[in-house]
């Protein structure tokens, strides 16, 4: 296992700039997540590291050693593709055994049995390697193209979106497969997903991706506790952030069109006009809550309610453990907490 | 009732009750075939269709295609069979038709003529397939690349399927001229010999691969066109994750190329086979059979039995022989074909 480092890569396509001074470090044994909405340059980043894909500028280092001149034979990485890319003509068998039957890695047919058979156990596909790749479910499908990922030792896998053509339920369990097979053999691994709970569940740490620019990195607690910008807040947490704007007046913050006002931090130097992120399990509803508000609409979600208070014109979210017996229209009081509150500027940064 | 509702247009009915009209719609959903056609034709027409039950209708559609089939497909082969067991000449039909059992199959497998003949059909099938399906499928891979310009070049490619194999027969006739034909000109520019030394018709030995030359020049582009189908169905990221598995390109192309456009390249064999087989107007403008019957193919061979000496229950039997022949060896084709397809 290797350490990956990308150094100001920027890559345009003919229309768009797909990435633009991209720099990151994937530790030695990491589970590194790559998080952005779809179009952000994350697939590019992946491509590029395999060398699948040229860069324009910058360098990808292995191991601080420059690997820009190699090709992707010569990288010795592991890419798990979207599209499962199992090689359709073969059995399950054949597909894991394939990158083990390269001649540049010369290993003899026992070994490449046990490791196959190894890997099988791992993901619970030993009684599908006689088949064909084509009559298999996607579940299956990505199972096997995650072994054919693990039967060699590569420096790092680089995971293109692996879960997101699976079902919700199939997703789930293959993420916990993941995370507990990478944390067992302490694979570098680079996860690239659109999903926020597949990033902040599996990570040691993210690096969130829009427009082709890394916004802010750190780990999962860091991105959702201190998000660098309003992107980076809305794009992690469900339910969505609370966000409004509001103007200052006498070290007090107004929220427009509402009667909630929010005190001003004392610590930092803050702007006139602010946005303020809200999570939504920071809106306690308590009896004797200071601010007031109507109950707009409830969705049980069983383990928990999210609650829509309408507030003046605003409507802000808020969680009920369980099963709430509030009902649409009635009135609520809730308080918020002061010390998670999120100021942005009027731009989106953090203040 | 249904009949009825079916066949009311939005103009005839005027309905002001929205609701009423739902439930309307709503009673009468699932329509039968002949509803819907009568629904959708001209009133008086429909009001002869209406009457009709589902499976009439279907008759009604299918019928003349049935018809037409059965008259001009069907049979004529179970009469060319019935003629197969007789003495029946088609120029002197007032004479009395004797049922001779099956002298007519034993003489034709007996007849070295019709050996020869079959012999010379293998000899141009089997070439021509070879040198198809080799020249087609590299040109496809060639073609593939994507370079620019490469959709000029396959329509530059596809020009000999387009003209006519008549017209095709009858150049390359000019073009094998050994005086002044261009074939043996290039022919001795790259190799030295006296272009007039050799004639690639009038030769004994040289004739059979004339027509091979000339049937591979027109119909490899067809081969190219199947092959090439098949090879931008392989998506490109199974080779990037070849590449990534360190396949080499040598290895990708076997392991990957080749078995994925294998369905295709035998789709297209099988076209090709077909057609070769009962190869005429080509050959017998170019070479007429000759010299002597060196390029006689077995279909020249039949037209001469059946249409210049009259031999007619002869070569029905001929005929039956070569359709069972042919039929057979596309059965078996067929299902390995879908084998392979099935992997």
């Amino acid at each position: 296992m290797s350490s990956v480092e990308l150094q100001h890569i920027s890559k345009r396509f003919p229309t768009v700039a797909a990435l633009s001074d991209v720099s990151f470090t994937v530790r030695d044994h990491e589970f590194f997540v790559l998080l952005g909405p779809t179009g952000a340059g994350k697939t590019t980043t992946l491509r590029i590291i395999a060398a699948l894909l040229k860069q324009d500028e910058g360098s990808v280092l292995f191991d601080g050693e420059a690997v820009d001149g190699l090709t992707p034979a010569d990288r010795d990485v592991a890419f798990v593709f979207q599209q499962y890319s199992l090689y359709p003509t073969m059995t399950v068998y054949d597909n894991l055994a394939f990158p083990l039957r390269s001649p540049m890695r010369k290993t003899p047919e026992p070994e490449i049995k046990e490791r196959v058979q190894h890997a099988a156990e791992i993901l619970r596909i030993t009684h599908l390697l006689d088949r064909k790749t084509a009559r298999l479910s996607g579940g299956e499908m990505q199972r096997v193209s995650i072994g054919r990922a693990i039967v060699r030792q590569p420096r790092i896998f680089l995971m293109d979106e692996p879960l997101s053509n699976l079902d919700a339920k199939l997703r789930e369990s293959l993420r916990v497969e993941l995370q507990h097979m990478q944390k067992t053999q302490g694979n570098t691994t680079l996860f690239v997903t659109h999903d926020q709970i597949e990033a902040l569940t599996m990570a040691d740490r993210i690096a969130v991706l829009d427009h082709g620019r890394i916004i802010q990195i750190g780990a999962p607690a860091d991105i959702y506790d201190r998000p660098a910008t309003t992107f980076v807040a809305t794009l992690v947490g469900t339910p969505r952030i609370n966000l409004f704007t509001a103007a200052r007046e006498n070290g007090t913050y107004f929220v427009a069109n509402s009667d909630l006002h929010l005190p001003m931090p004392g610590d930092r130097a803050m702007p006139q006009q602010v946005q303020v992120g809200l999570r939504p399990e920071d809106v306690k509803i308590t009896p004797g809550g200071r601010f007031t508000g109507v109950v707009a609409l409830t969705e049980p979600l069983g383990v928990e309610t999210i609650l829509h208070i309408r507030s003046g014109q605003q409507t802000l979210l808020s969680i009920l453990p369980g099963i709430t017996p509030l009902r649409r229209d009635d009135p609520v009081r809730f308080d918020i907490l002061h010390e998670r509150l999120h100021f942005f500027d009027v731009d989106g940064k953090r203040v | 009732m249904f009949v009825r509702a079916g066949v009311r247009t939005p103009t005839h009915n005027n309905c002001d009750n929205r609701a009423a009209c739902g439930v309307m719609t709503e009673v009468r959903t699932d329509p039968t075939i002949a509803e819907r056609v009568a629904a959708s034709t001209p009133e008086p027409l429909a009001r002869r269709v209406r009457g009709l039950s589902d499976r009439a209708i279907a008759w009604a559609f299918i019928g003349p295609t049935v018809g037409l089939l059965l008259a001009i497909n069907i049979f004529p082969l179970l009469w060319t069979v019935y003629l197969s067991f007789t003495n029946y000449r088609a120029n002197r039909p007032n004479e009395e038709i004797l049922w001779i059992g099956t002298r007519n199959y034993e003489r034709v497998l007996t007849d070295p003529d019709i050996w020869a003949a079959m012999q010379a059909t293998a000899h141009f099938v089997v070439w021509t397939i070879v040198l198809q399906t080799v020249l087609g499928f590299g040109l496809a891979w060639l073609i593939d690349r994507k370079f620019r310009g490469s959709a000029f070049w396959t329509t530059i490619i596809l020009i000999p399927m387009m003209l006519s194999s008549a017209v095709v027969g009858n150049f390359w006739k000019f073009l094998y001229q050994p005086q002044i034909g261009l074939f043996n000109y290039v022919v001795s520019f790259f190799t030295g010999i006296d272009p007039s030394s050799f004639d690639m018709i009038g030769s004994v030995t040289l004739a059979p691969w004339a027509i091979v030359i000339v049937d591979t020049w027109m119909w490899t582009p067809y081969v190219m066109l199947i092959c090439l189908a098949g090879l931008r169905s392989i998506p490109d990221y199974i080779y990037e994750a070849a590449e990534v598995d360190r396949a080499s390109p040598w290895r990708q192309f076997w392991s990957i190329t080749l078995p994925m456009a294998l369905p295709f390249i035998m789709l297209a064999v099988l076209f090709r086979g077909i057609e070769n087989f009962k190869m005429f107007d080509l050959v017998v403008q170019l070479t007429g059979g000759g010299p002597g019957s060196i390029t006689e193919l077995t279909s020249i061979n039949l037209k001469r039995e059946a249409f210049e000496k009259w031999r007619t229950g002869y070569s029905s039997a001929l005929a039956v022989i070569l359709f069972v022949a042919v039929f057979g060896l596309a059965n078996i084709y067929v299902k390995a074909l879908n084998r392979v397809k099935q992997r």
